[in-house]
């Protein structure tokens, strides 16, 4: 038994699975383009509805347009796995020779040793993050909000209210089909959780967060000063999100991996190279 | 202002392609290629400008197909400088045909109509587009020095072993890797303020940009292990690599117009 689960693990962490499942990977996603051209929104409803919602709906209702998608999933979980295996035995290796050496030299080569694995755990904290981001995100849909009216946030005290729209429209003649249109939409919130009030600002790229909640502005009226006059309004993606700190972390720890392998690879290789 | 955009960029094709004429000539073409170079690079950077200009701060849509080349061009110095070998040649040349068929698709299957949107005021958003540009030129010269390295290519009298374009091969591929991470993580941040998750599922070509980080990670992988020969892996590199090129282009081109 002991021995099967060690052929096992050995067969997972191997370097020609990893290179066969980016190679899988490539080719899938390459044949997802194809799918996904004038079919995107089958799965624009990913973002709203969840993962395992879509895939009983519209993934599995149209498999020849989906099946990538599937085979993608399979596939990063694959990946992920042997990602994990691989390096966990490569980084128990170097902590074990950790020992042969001393000083700052050899922390600082060994710091740089471990940048691949750095790279590697990264990945699979992504993933996890994407993951969860897809499983459990929780989305309010259809949020509209008029000056004035206010939107609850379900299973907090939390309210929200719009006091302003406050957009800065383009008087310039530089971009002549922006003229009198709305250049920088900035939505003035109230955000009260029962007990103290405070104002933010929403704009395009400038989400807001309450009560773990972020709120962004989805669309919003009117446009422009010129044409028909519509009612003020600002239509928003409210979502609750367990997944974002675990893939911004993911990030960080991948971006930190890349730059210490870089810096190995100037400083150490090319040096030996040349 | 269109007009001006598409002559120049005409202007700036006509001038890679004469760039291309010097280097394919017998003897030391060099001085002459690199002014008609830098001519064919001045005209580039002023359409690539002027598509700016009429966009900023918001993003100028489908860039890629014009900018592309500039930055090829840009890198062409250090992507085949040096000594003036019969490799660093070929790849010289071949990243000029690269240069010329790129221009010469872009102006025959225009894209650049489309009006900016608001939420590409952000510089996350122009990050996503320059990080993620340099890195595909940097991709291409990868290739380039695969394919240089094939027998097909490379000189009898050119003394350089295989192995040394496969170096640079690499060389390129690592820091193009380097380069696209770090686009579609400003890509993922962008997405995730504007929209409020990391990945937008209303464009296709996110499918081809992970497609080439794989494709990417594979190579590195192959290089590290040595899990193939070098033959096999000059192959994956330069083939697979220029298939990957014209497949992360694809979104950026439109339907077909003549190009005068």
């Amino acid at each position: 038994m002991h021995r099967s689960l060690l052929v096992l693990w050995r067969s997972l962490g191997s370097i020609n699975l990893t290179v066969g499942l980016c190679l899988l990977l490539t080719a899938d996603l390459v044949w997802g383009y194809f799918s996904l051209d004038r079919r995107m929104p089958l799965f624009t409803p990913l973002n709203d509805m969840g993962l395992i919602p879509w895939m009983q709906t519209y993934g599995s209702h149209n498999l020849a347009a989906t099946g990538w998608f599937f085979l993608l999933l399979a596939l990063l979980t694959l990946l992920a796995v042997n990602t994990f295996v691989c390096t966990t035995n490569r980084v128990v290796q170097l902590l074990a020779a950790r020992s042969d050496g001393r000083g700052t030299g050899h922390r600082r080569r060994l710091a740089l040793k471990l940048a691949p694995h750095i790279m590697h755990y990264g990945l699979i904290v992504i993933l996890a993050g994407y993951l969860a981001s897809y499983l459990c995100t929780q989305v309010l849909t259809g949020r509209t909000l008029v000056p004035g009216s206010h939107l609850s946030l379900p299973g907090t005290s939390g309210q929200v209210t719009l006091l302003a729209f406050e957009p800065e429209h383009y008087r310039g003649t530089r971009l002549a089909f922006w003229r009198n249109e709305v250049i920088t939409a900035r939505a003035r919130l109230l955000l009260d959780d029962g007990t103290s009030k405070q104002e933010a600002m929403l704009s395009c790229t400038r989400p807001v967060r309450f009560q773990g909640y972020s709120l962004h502005l989805r669309d919003f009226a009117p446009k422009s000063l010129d044409g028909m006059k519509m009612k003020t309004r600002i239509d928003l993606y409210v979502r609750k999100d367990p997944g974002v700190a675990l893939y911004l972390a993911g990030i960080v720890l991948f971006t930190l991996g890349l730059a210490l392998y870089l810096y190995e690879w100037i400083m150490y290789r090319e040096a030996t190279t040349e | 202002m269109a007009i001006t955009t598409h002559s120049l960029f005409q202007l700036a094709g006509a001038l890679y392609g004469l760039a291309l004429l010097a280097a394919l000539m017998p003897g030391r073409r060099g001085p002459l290629t690199g002014f008609l170079l830098a001519l064919a690079l001045a005209a580039n950077l002023a359409v690539v400008a002027l598509r700016y200009h009429q966009a900023w701060p918001m993003l100028p849509m489908h860039l890629g197909a014009m900018a592309l080349p500039l930055c090829l061009g840009l890198l062409l110095p250090w992507a085949a400088g040096g000594s003036g070998t019969s490799l660093e040649q070929a790849v010289r040349r071949i990243l000029l045909v690269l240069i010329v068929l790129l221009v010469g698709t872009a102006l025959c299957f225009p894209r650049d109509f489309y009006l900016p949107f608001l939420k590409s005021k952000t510089l996350l958003a122009h990050g996503f587009l320059w990080f993620g540009l340099i890195g595909k030129a940097c991709f291409a010269v990868s290739a380039a020095w695969a394919l240089a390295s094939l027998p097909l290519f490379r000189h009898a009298a050119d003394r350089q072993p295989p192995a040394a374009a496969m170096h640079r091969c690499q060389r390129w591929a690592a820091l193009g890797f380097a380069l696209w991470t770090v686009s579609m993580f400003t890509g993922e941040l962008w997405s995730y303020l504007g929209w409020g998750t990391p990945v937008v599922w209303e464009d296709p070509a996110l499918t081809l940009t992970m497609a080439a980080w794989f494709f990417y990670a594979c190579q590195l992988h192959l290089h590290l292990t040595r899990a193939w020969s070098l033959r096999a892996r000059a192959l994956y590199a330069s083939l697979g690599g220029l298939v990957l090129l014209a497949l992360t282009c694809l979104p950026d081109f439109g339907p077909f117009r003549t190009p005068f």
